[in-house]
């Protein structure tokens, strides 16, 4: 079971994208870590205007973060961040300065 | 990296504080850690009547009994006592920016590898090995 969670700012990923973007972040999960790893489920989160800060400055930034399956190797985690990052930025025509993807282990307790 | 997610009760906080302690907990992480200013994320969440919420970096239901709460997610590997005077100096500058007493604001910081974020398209280094350039992010603009 793969479950991510973004955290966008209001006004800076519209509606309409976010079926495509939890898409991608299927395929990106499926792609790089086996399909027998699914499903993969998305949910999201909107920070209303004037209550997301980043630097002390209002922020536009969106987090994308997941729990993944244990026992992923550094270099396919890298390779699945990088792969979301690079689909979030292409479908939403933000920069990677406004984006932060994480993936935990899923029996990772903090 | 550095998350902080306040919990607060609806119409406790206006516009000007919600920005002054997004400010303050700047500093005092920046402070502490020398991270790079524009890394640190604060984010408030108005709640009805909370009593727990659930962790950013997998330490599950954070359960609270005031009406404040401070959730934060840092990198891993700084000491419990590094930790400990983080949380101290965000509750001690949320007290004075939001003026409630101590009483009413708790929290905690839980935590995960560096490596297993990527900010500005670069996997996290971990804490105390940052190398030079990192702190460019600092001209990033948001």
């Amino acid at each position: 079971m793969i479950r991510f969670q973004c955290t966008v700012q209001e006004g800076y990923v519209p509606l309409e994208l976010r079926g495509k973007l939890a898409n991608s972040i299927e395929d990106c999960c499926l792609t790089v870590l086996g399909s027998s790893q699914g499903p993969v489920t998305v949910n999201w989160i909107e920070i209303p205007k004037g209550f997301g800060f980043r630097g002390g400055q209002p922020s536009s930034t969106s987090q994308v973060r997941g729990q993944i399956p244990d026992g992923c190797n550094p270099d396919t985690r890298a390779l699945l961040l990088k792969k979301i990052g690079e689909e979030w930025c292409a479908i939403t025509g933000a920069g990677q300065d406004e984006l932060i993807v994480s993936a935990r282990d899923e029996s990772w307790a903090g | 990296m550095p998350m902080y997610r306040c919990m607060i009760p609806k119409g406790s906080l206006n516009y000007s504080q919600r920005s002054e302690i997004a400010t303050a907990f700047t500093d005092v992480h920046c402070g502490i850690s020398n991270a790079p200013r524009n890394f640190v994320h604060v984010q408030f969440f108005e709640i009805d009547e909370g009593t727990s919420v659930q962790d950013s970096h997998g330490a599950g239901d954070l359960k609270f009994d005031t009406p404040f709460f401070i959730a934060g997610g840092n990198r891993a590997g700084r000491p419990p006592a590094v930790r400990s005077q983080i949380l101290d100096g965000l509750v001690n500058r949320f007290c004075e920016i939001a003026s409630v007493p101590k009483s009413d604001v708790s929290g905690y910081i839980s935590e995960a590898p560096a490596s297993w974020s990527m900010e500005d398209g670069q996997i996290l280094p971990e804490p105390g090995q940052e190398p030079a350039e990192w702190y460019a992010h600092d001209a990033v603009a948001d």
